[in-house]
């Protein structure tokens, strides 16, 4: 069996709360597969994004194994979690998380700084980055000029401008009116079709229709499949 | 990249607006302050240097009694001061204290004794005259210009000193002490007679308040140095000392630079008082930005660009400081030292010196602050689980 893009292995996450244990998962063993479209779906608590955000190498999981094709990344010092992120993964918030001081531009500019991209040619794929999701017109725009819906497109285009080997989003519709979710989903649907692995939390069922695999949590394990 | 993170910084300050500019005038105020303490400093030495220079002259040593007390008189022979090879002039001041009458008034005034090879001090040791002409033939005398009205003498009057009778001849211009030849007082309460007839009106061991020797143009100072000293010895006196141009150079700027070193020093609190506003700002921007910091980590930063980042915000407040507080510590001290000026109506003008060094350090200490105090925050910063940093509200 070849190697999966991220496997967990028996992962667990614990958190503390002063004296107070708080298992956030409890044992989980997850394959993504390359132009695989998870959507993990459950109640707020059950793990979701701390699952995400060791899909996404932001966390370390406190037992258990994260393998990135096939290397296991728990054991990889801080500087090298950053640049896999900064290479190989893209991510989406509910909260959109643009730094409000910078343009649209400059925020989808952002990764490419941090991983050493010439300035003409960190601007040009920023520039195309926005155009292909429909933002060419707001590329001077700040965050706090910009609607809801376009924030999280240039949040989308920043995740994408590095062309990363997953993309991760975190309730990407939480903060939107239906209509403006459902067009930040059709996207999703458009990218995964061309090929994006995509993983993406959610407690909105219908939202998770738009994915080709629906995984249920309940207290910080996989309780279904779907 | 480091361009990138630079700019991302001065993006970060400017955002901040009227905090940045607080931050930054505390860093401003003790930077000028240190700017303008040393730069008057400075200032003060070259003056001083050339005033040295102008009163007492390269070429010349001061034998005074130890400690330069002028009230405590040394014995010496200055005919034989003027023997000593190398000796072009030497002069002593010799002055006692005498009963004078005169047509207006009597009292006991100082009686000063000149010497014709005092010619080239005239000037110096404030001799010059108002009115009248210079002493010429025994039995004549000048009077300082309050002398003149005490006594209610004029030129033509005559005096009587210790019972003998002198023709005043000449008065003094009354006008501020110039020379250490002049015993660093204004010769207006003084009558100047011949030395030769001041000996004979005081018999007796001669003593004098110090004296003056001028070197010829390659004399060997060493050597008249000791000379002098053996001539010191032999009539018996161990309280005089020598100085020359350089010894007193020399101590008066070893005073100013400890006075200096004291003040900066001082001056020095005030801009770590302005590094703690720094430390204090970047704290806050660390919490602030916390939830900036996740992004950025989430985005690939790696803890030393986010360390770099508030670094270089913290160092560029103190440079901006630094910068700011050059100009206005300088500019604070030309005002200060020309009002210094006007107030004591000093004879030379005396302006602060704006040193490459002092430039250069003053903008990388300031730096230095800045960067310092921004160390732990940025380090804070730099720290911060990303996941922790991106839930942070």
């Amino acid at each position: 069996m070849t190697a999966a893009l991220v496997e967990l292995q028996e992962v667990k996450k614990i958190y503390w709360l002063g004296e107070v244990e708080v298992p956030a998962l409890q044992g989980v063993d997850l394959r993504v597969e390359s132009s695989d479209f998870l959507a993990l779906m459950g109640p707020s608590g059950s793990g979701k994004s701390t699952l995400l955000h060791i899909l996404g190498l932001l966390d370390r999981p406190t037992a258990g194994k994260v393998l990135w094709e096939g290397l296991d990344v728990t054991r990889l010092n801080g500087g090298k979690l950053a640049e896999l992120r900064g290479r190989r993964i893209g991510f989406v918030f509910q909260m959109f998380n643009l730094v409000p001081n910078l343009t649209a531009l400059e925020n989808v500019e952002l990764p490419l700084v941090f991983l050493g991209v010439p300035a003409r040619e960190r601007r040009n794929r920023a520039e195309e980055a926005l155009r292909r999701l429909g933002l060419g017109d707001r590329l001077r725009h700040r965050p706090n000029q910009l609607s809801g819906g376009q924030q999280q497109r240039v949040a989308l285009a920043r995740a994408l401008v590095t062309d990363p080997a997953l993309l991760i989003a975190d309730e990407p519709t939480g903060n939107l009116d239906s209509t403006t979710g459902r067009e930040i989903l059709v996207l999703f649907f458009e990218l995964n079709k061309q090929g994006r692995t995509i993983v993406l939390a959610t407690h909105d069922p219908e939202a998770a229709e738009v994915a080709r695999v629906r995984l249920r949590l309940r207290d910080g394990r996989i309780t279904e499949r779907l | 990249m480091l361009f990138d993170l630079f700019r991302l910084s001065l993006r970060n300050i400017r955002h901040r607006g009227l905090r940045s500019w607080l931050t930054v005038i505390g860093i401003l105020i003790g930077t000028a302050a240190v700017v303008a303490l040393i730069s008057i400093g400075q200032g003060l030495q070259r003056s001083i240097a050339t005033q040295v220079e102008r009163i007492v002259g390269y070429n010349t040593i001061l034998v005074t009694s130890r400690g330069l007390n002028l009230g405590q008189r040394i014995r010496l022979d200055i005919e034989a001061i003027r023997a000593i090879p190398g000796v072009r002039n030497a002069i002593a001041l010799r002055t006692e204290t005498a009963y004078v009458e005169g047509p207006g008034g009597k009292g006991f005034l100082t009686v000063f004794g000149y010497d014709p090879a005092m010619e080239e001090f005239v000037a110096e040791m404030d001799l010059t005259l108002s009115a009248g002409r210079a002493l010429q033939n025994p039995g004549e005398v000048l009077l300082g210009s309050r002398t003149a009205r005490i006594l209610g003498a004029d030129v033509g009057s005559t005096v009587s000193i210790e019972g003998r009778k002198f023709t005043v001849v000449g008065v003094l211009q009354a006008q501020r002490a110039q020379g250490f030849a002049g015993g660093g007082m204004p010769l207006v309460d003084v009558l100047v007679i011949s030395l030769s007839e001041l000996r004979e009106l005081f018999p007796g061991p001669e003593l004098v308040q110090y004296a003056v020797v001028r070197l010829a143009d390659q004399a060997d100072v060493a050597a008249v140095r000791e000379a002098i000293r053996a001539h010191l010895a032999a009539v018996g006196e161990r309280n005089a000392t020598l100085t020359d141009f350089e010894d007193l150079t020399r101590n008066i700027q070893s005073v100013i630079r400890g006075v200096q070193a004291f003040l900066a020093g001082i001056a020095g609190i005030a801009l770590l008082v302005g590094g703690v506003g720094v430390m204090n700002t970047m704290y806050t921007a660390v919490l602030e930005r916390t939830r900036e910091i996740g992004i950025l980590k989430a985005v690939g930063a790696k803890d030393v660009h986010v360390l770099l980042l508030f670094l270089f915000e913290s160092g560029l407040m103190g440079l901006a400081g630094g910068a700011l507080g050059l100009l206005i510590g300088f500019g604070v001290a030309w005002v200060a030292t020309a009002i210094v000026s006007r107030v004591f109506q000093a004879q030379s003008a005396f302006s602060p010196v704006l040193s490459l060094a002092l430039v250069v350090g003053a903008l990388f200490f300031s730096f230095l602050v800045g960067a310092v105090a921004g160390l732990f925050p940025a380090y804070r910063a730099a720290r911060l689980p990303p996941v922790e940093a991106l839930r942070y509200e």
